[in-house]
């Protein structure tokens, strides 16, 4: 597959095949849907589309759709989404609209990839660079991933932030600061979580600058990309205002995931800790919860300096284990960036063991909620036993990714020690 | 935390070792550093430092300051001694001053001043208890027949042919009737009709006066505000007394049902009796108690016993709890049930088996279950399908004399005295209840040093404070009842405090097992990296001085 020649038909053949596949599922198997999104990996209450539904029913009859504490979205969703025709009546207008969001994601993926960023950047130069995937691979590996037509399917809007995120990524590496930040602000306004991206993307930006207008001093170029990003916010954020009439948008959206108010069950770690927390304790755990998930943006942007994509990607690896609302989507997320980095692939140690960890937890998920919720013969540990475990595997994959790219700068360094065992210490 | 690890790591692995190739250890990262200085190492090692230092700038910027805000524990300032005082009885000192007015129309004024003063004297004579004392005072002659509404008892004078005393029924008057010699001279210490009076009114005033003096007693009050010489038999029967009434409440709710042993009667005017029989007390009720009424009707209802004769042992099982629609309580107020059953069964009369469940004024139709209601046996035909309001009168007229002793009013005397005797009583206790919370809350805040105190909690309890003093002031009129009502709920509101209530059982062992799970994990890689950084520092600084002597040698 590496290196082969990318026609325009195998192109066309890959997004033809995955916007089929899509619609095939959303046509022949019309339960799939509805039971895709109530599924809680797939739809958290900070994505969920049934929730959107019921917010774009307050927001189309008028009243606040934060009324009633179960919409927790942004409220640009609301007017996207009452422009279509009603998911009721006619699904297929809103199902396109997924479908098309995926392919947008893809081509933005296919972008990084071709960038070839993964492989060099502008300060370091990996010598395996050459045994990487094509963008086609990359980009069928993200369309064709479970976890990734799941998400889909359930019609988690969690996909828009996916998008969101990817496109801001492929515009930095192609050299466009400014429609990188706006698709950053656009990830943040939609999440919030993806404003943690901001220094990685930032120096990402400032190392791809185009030669010809670049800006020498970092300190301004990142004042102004934050800047960008405070402006574009703050226009959204005008948006919003102006759309609901209110402020209350700020807590209904971004409050519940800073206070996890909605105490749902889903493949994080932060549920059930909470449920079990003393309640004067609560708002302290919640800062350190938070500020442990912020606590890796300094720290690794500071050690990979020089592969920004390998923190951006470690970062959403990160992310999708410890905030606060994960679901599947953000693991589609950051298995979609891994396969940038096939050429680290040979130095990964535990390969076998975190891929089998993810594949054990994500068929036995489902089984232990099934027999927490609706047999009744299991409890709430059945079902976050099964989380940790998943929690662990992706963790393990982090690691052993972080491990790799680090080795491989080491033996930029250390040549001679190419292939050696290496312990730690 | 667990990616730290392989970044701490990685580090070190980087790090330039001119040992031999296959393993790098930690021995032999030293090493190279004292033999080779290769060209990246300080940069290496100021990246590891900007690596410790943004964690720990997180930790002590952020965690820190978050750590202090959302751990400390807000303790409202609460004047502990001011409610250990109350609660001690030192604040207040129980006062009943009651004002007896004597009009005395038909006697000269300067003998009815004699004959107050005598009185008087006879009274303070008889009394013991220094907080329940009577004061005459004249009534001017004017006010002939509306008594004074600042006495509690208006004392008629009326010429006669003997020494009588007779209460009115509708006002709180005494009509006492003397035979003319028995106006005392001016000059005479003593008068058989002064001690007519005294004795009269202490007679009157001797259960309010017992039943006051026993709350205290009940209470912390210290000894010498308290009544001597409580005699036992009295005691017994004032606390049996008081377990037959019901806990106080602003609002007791009321519920008639009208149970029948077959198809009929199926409906009853008891809007129309209550109206007619039970209303007038419960207005005169109404500055002390709220009621809220509801009524039912219950056919088929079979009862716990069914012996045609009722013994004593019978009535307590007569209810048939768990077929009888009797909810315990409706709307949070404590439930008063009042039930005519319908059907042919009868009690033994009381000279065959003598119930103390039945108080002495229960007739052979009716006995009364403490704190719980009354239950009245209604004997009609068969075939009547409808109680009218004549038929429910003696129903009615012996649950409200019930009701009475279930609010804890006292036995004796005329209505009206009974009626302002219960607003005495009730304010005393309910003074002596809120002062008491207030102490158990105070002792509470003291026990327990890591409780956290809500302002809302200082605030009902000045709140409280401030009625208590104002009750103490004004104790035995109405609006002491009313302060007194007002600071209970206010004491009892801060008492059982919400967010309080949850810290109670909460010691600072717990702490630890709060913090150590998540934070021990999290603070181990920290505090290593940071002594391994600041260790390498030292080193370093020592080398590059000895390095610097060296050369001044060389």
């Amino acid at each position: 597959m590496d290196g082969a020649k990318v026609t325009p038909g195998r192109t066309a053949g890959l997004y033809a095949g995955a916007a089929v596949l899509r619609l095939a599922i959303f046509t022949l198997f019309p339960g799939i849907p509805d039971l895709l999104t109530g599924r809680v990996e797939i739809s958290t209450p900070v994505t969920s589309f049934k929730r959107l539904q019921e917010g774009l029913f307050l927001y189309n009859h008028n009243v606040s759709p934060y009324d009633g504490g179960v919409y927790h979205q942004a409220p640009l969703f609301l007017p996207l989404f009452s422009l279509l025709p009603s998911s009721a009546s006619l699904p297929i207008f809103t199902y396109l609209l997924y479908i098309a969001v995926d392919l947008l994601s893809a081509s933005a993926l296919w972008r990084i990839a071709d960038s070839g960023e993964s492989g060099s950047s502008a300060l370091f130069t990996s010598p395996r660079r050459e045994k990487r995937w094509s963008g086609f691979v990359i980009a069928a590996l993200f369309l064709l991933n479970p976890f990734t037509v799941a998400t889909c399917i359930g019609r988690s809007t969690s996909v828009f932030t996916t998008c969101a995120i990817l496109h801001a990524v492929a515009k930095a590496v192609s050299g466009a600061p400014f429609g990188a930040m706006v698709a950053l602000s656009f990830a943040s306004y939609l999440s919030m979580y993806p404003l943690l991206l901001l220094p990685p993307l930032v120096l990402l930006c400032y190392d791809r600058q185009r030669s010809g207008r670049a800006t020498k001093s970092m300190l301004q170029f990142a004042g102004t990309c934050t800047a960008t990003v405070a402006g574009v916010l703050s226009v959204l954020f005008q948006l919003s205002y102006l759309l609901t009439g209110s402020w209350e948008f700020l807590p209904s959206t971004y409050g519940v995931q800073l206070t996890l108010s909605d105490l749902a069950p889903n493949v994080g770690l932060w549920w059930y800790f909470f449920i079990e927390m003393f309640d004067s304790f609560r708002s302290f755990f919640l800062a350190v919860f938070w500020l442990h998930l912020s606590s890796y943006v300094a720290g690794l942007t500071v050690r990979i300096r020089r592969q920004p994509l390998v923190v951006l990607t470690l970062l959403l690896g990160i992310f999708n284990i410890f905030k606060p609302y994960p679901s599947i989507s953000d693991t589609s997320l950051f298995l979609a960036l891994v396969p940038l980095y096939r050429h680290v692939f040979p130095l990964m140690r535990y390969t076998f063991v975190s891929a089998a960890v993810v594949l054990y937890a994500s068929c036995l998920g489902p089984a232990f909620y099934y027999l927490w919720i609706y047999a009744g013969s299991g409890n709430a540990n059945f079902f976050y036993a099964i989380t940790l475990v998943w929690g662990l595997g992706l963790s393990l994959l982090v690691c052993d990714l972080m491990f790799a790219v680090l080795r491989d700068e080491w033996e930029v360094e250390r040549p001679e020690m190419a292939g050696k065992e290496i312990r730690q210490i | 935390m667990s990616i730290q690890q392989p970044a701490d790591n990685g580090t070190a692995d980087s790090q330039p070792s001119a040992t031999s190739p296959g393993t790098v250890t930690a021995n032999n990262n030293e090493t190279p550093k004292l033999k080779t200085a290769p060209p990246e190492k300080p940069s290496d090692i100021r990246r590891r430092s900007h690596i410790i230092l943004s964690f720990w700038l997180i930790v002590l910027c952020l965690g820190l300051p978050i750590w202090w805000k959302t751990t400390t524990i807000y303790r409202a300032d609460l004047p502990l001694q001011e409610m250990l005082d109350w609660a001690d009885g030192k604040a207040c000192r129980p006062v009943f001053p009651l004002r007896i007015s004597i009009q005395a129309n038909t006697l000269q004024d300067q003998e009815a001043q004699n004959l107050l003063r005598l009185t008087q004297h006879a009274l303070d004579d008889l009394n013991d208890f220094s907080g329940h004392h009577l004061r005459l005072q004249l009534a001017p002659p004017m006010a002939a027949e509306n008594h004074d509404r600042e006495s509690v008892l208006t004392i008629r004078l009326l010429p006669g042919e003997t020494t009588t005393a007779t209460f009115d029924q509708y006002e709180p008057v005494l009509d006492i009737t003397y035979p003319p010699n028995a106006i005392p001279s001016p000059t005479s210490s003593s008068s058989s009709l002064a001690t007519y009076i005294a004795g009269q009114l202490r007679s009157t005033f001797a259960e309010e006066q017992a039943t006051i003096s026993y709350l205290l007693s009940t209470n912390s009050i210290p000894s010498d505000h308290r009544p001597q010489g409580l005699s036992p038999d009295v005691a017994e029967s004032l606390s049996k007394r008081t377990t037959r009434s019901l806990k106080y409440a602003p609002t007791y709710h009321l519920t008639f049902s009208l149970f029948t042993s077959g198809p009929l009667p199926s409906s009853w005017d008891i809007e129309e009796a209550i109206a007619e029989y039970m209303k007038p007390v419960l207005d005169v009720l109404s500055p002390i108690h709220n009621f809220t009424i509801d009524t039912q009707v219950q056919l088929y209802a079979t009862p716990g016993v069914q012996n045609q004769v009722l013994n004593k042992e019978d009535l307590s099982s007569f209810i048939n709890a768990a077929e009888w629609p009797l909810s315990p309580s409706i709307g949070g107020a404590p439930t008063i049930n009042f039930i005519v059953f319908v059907g042919n069964q009868t009690i033994a009369s009381p000279s065959q088996s003598p119930g103390e469940g039945a108080i002495p004024g229960s007739t052979s139709h009716s006995w009364l279950i403490p704190q719980w209601g009354t239950i009245y046996l209604l004997p009609l035909p068969h075939d009547k399908t409808h109680v009218d309001s004549s038929a429910l009168k003696q129903p009615l007229l012996t649950f409200t004399s019930h009701l009475l002793s279930f609010t804890g009013a006292p036995q004796s005397g005329s209505l009206p005295l009974r009626l302002s005797t219960l607003a005495r009583i009730r304010s005393a206790d309910l003074l002596l209840r809120a002062s008491s919370t207030l102490g158990s809350l105070a002792r509470l805040a003291l026990a327990l040093p890591s409780i956290s105190i809500p302002s809302s909690v200082a605030d009902g309890v000045s709140k409280t404070i401030r009625h208590l003093r104002l009750a103490c002031e004004t104790l035995g009129g109405p609006e002491g009842l009313a302060h007194a009502r007002i600071a209970e709920a206010e004491a009892e509101r801060a008492f059982f405090e919400k967010s309080m209530v949850g810290q109670l059982y909460f010691p600072d062992e717990h702490k630890v097992a709060v913090y150590l799970p998540l934070l021990g994990p999290v603070a181990v890689p920290l505090v290593m990296g940071l002594l391994n950084e600041l260790k390498a520092w030292r080193k370093r600084r020592r080398e590059a001085a000895e390095a610097g002597a060296g050369k001044k040698k060389e």
